[in-house]
C-alpha cells in the first residue's frame, strides 16, 4: 500500500534563523488580503455581501426602497403565500395540469421571504455590536469606580496605621 | 434563539407543511368521476373516507396556525427606527466613550500600581528593620 509523506513545511523558515537576536532581520508577515483570493482551486472574497435577488435571476416582489418596513413586507409576502397556496389548490382541483405556474410563484415568494430574512442579518449585527460596547463600557466604568473604591481605602489605612503607631 | 433564525425556521415549517398537505391530499384523495365515459370508481371503506375527510380540516388549521406564528415573530422583531446610518452614528458614539473610559481605566491602574509598590516597598523596609531589630524613629 503507497503511503504519500506528508507535505514540508514552508522553506521560509532559514530567514527567521537570527529573531531572536535580532527581530528585524527577518521579514514582516505578508499583509491581509484584500478583494478576492484563490485557495486550493476556489475562488473566494474577502467581502461578505448578500448578493441581491436580480443577481440570483430572482425576481424581487418587495419594493426596492433604500430603508424597508421589514415588518409590513413579511408580512405582506406572507398573506400572498396563503394566498398562492389557495390558488395552488383550486388549481389542482379545476385545471390540474397548470399546476407548474402556481407552484413556481410559490418558490418565488418563498425566495423573497429568505432574501427579506437574511438582509435583516447586517441590522442584527450592528445591534449586537452597539449592545456589546454598552456593556463594556459599563464593565470600564465599574472597574473604575472599584479601583478608586480601593485606593481610597488604602489611604484611609494607611492614615489610620500611621496614626497608631505614632500613638504608639 | 434569536428572532431572525425563528422566523426562518418558521418559513420552513410553512412550507413543509404546504408540501405534505398538498402530498398527503394527493395521494389518499377518493377517485373521483370526470366523465360519464369513464366507469365507476370503485367504492372505498367507509372509515378511510371519513377520515379522509377529516385530513384537510386538520392541515389546513395546521397551515394557518403556521401562518398566524410567523406574523406573531414579525411583530416581534426589534427593530429601532433610524435605520443603518443612526446606527453607525450610535457605534461610533460608543466607541469614543469607550477609549475615553478606557484611558480613564489605564490611569487608574497605574496609579494604584505606583501606590502598591510603594506599599511594598515601605513594607519591606518595616520588615527589614524588624529583623534588624533597629529602633523605630
Amino acid at each position: 500500500m503507497a503511503t504519500a509523506t506528508y507535505p514540508p513545511p514552508p522553506p521560509y523558515y532559514r530567514l527567521y534563523k537570527d529573531y531572536a537576536q535580532d527581530p528585524e532581520s527577518a521579514p514582516e508577515p505578508p499583509p491581509p488580503i484584500e478583494g478576492t483570493y484563490m485557495c486550493f482551486g476556489g475562488t473566494y472574497t474577502t467581502d461578505d455581501l448578500l448578493p441581491s435577488l436580480e443577481e440570483q435571476g430572482v425576481r424581487q416582489l418587495y419594493p426596492k426602497v433604500p430603508n424597508i418596513d421589514f415588518k409590513k413586507e413579511l408580512r405582506s409576502l406572507n398573506r400572498e403565500l396563503q394566498l398562492h397556496l389557495l390558488e395552488l389548490a383550486d388549481v389542482l382541483v379545476e385545471r390540474p395540469s397548470q399546476y407548474a405556474r402556481r407552484v413556481e410563484e410559490i418558490s418565488l415568494i418563498f425566495k423573497n421571504l429568505h432574501h427579506l430574512l437574511n438582509s435583516l442579518r447586517p441590522h442584527q449585527a450592528r445591534a449586537t455590536l452597539i449592545h456589546i460596547l454598552e456593556l463594556q463600557i459599563q464593565r470600564r466604568k465599574q472597574a473604575v469606580e472599584d479601583i478608586k473604591r480601593r485606593r481610597e481605602e488604602v489611604q484611609r489605612l494607611l492614615k489610620e496605621s500611621l496614626g497608631t503607631l505614632d500613638g504608639h | 434563539m434569536d428572532v431572525i433564525s425563528q422566523l426562518q425556521e418558521q418559513v420552513n415549517t410553512i412550507a413543509s407543511i404546504a408540501f405534505n398537505t398538498f402530498g398527503t391530499l394527493q395521494r389518499d384523495a377518493p377517485s373521483v368521476r370526470l366523465s360519464a365515459n369513464y366507469p365507476e370508481p370503485p367504492p372505498n371503506a367507509a372509515e378511510d373516507a371519513s377520515s379522509f375527510a377529516e385530513q384537510p380540516k386538520l392541515m389546513s388549521a395546521a397551515l394557518v396556525k403556521a401562518a398566524k406564528q410567523f406574523d406573531a415573530l414579525v411583530a416581534g422583531i426589534p427593530l429601532p427606527e433610524g435605520g443603518e446610518e443612526a446606527q453607525l452614528k450610535r457605534i461610533s458614539e460608543l466607541q469614543a466613550e469607550n477609549d475615553a473610559v478606557g484611558q480613564e481605566l489605564q490611569k487608574q491602574l497605574e496609579a494604584a500600581e505606583k501606590e502598591l509598590k510603594l506599599v511594598q516597598e515601605l513594607f519591606r523596609q518595616a520588615t527589614d528593620n524588624c529583623f534588624n531589630l533597629k529602633k523605630p524613629d
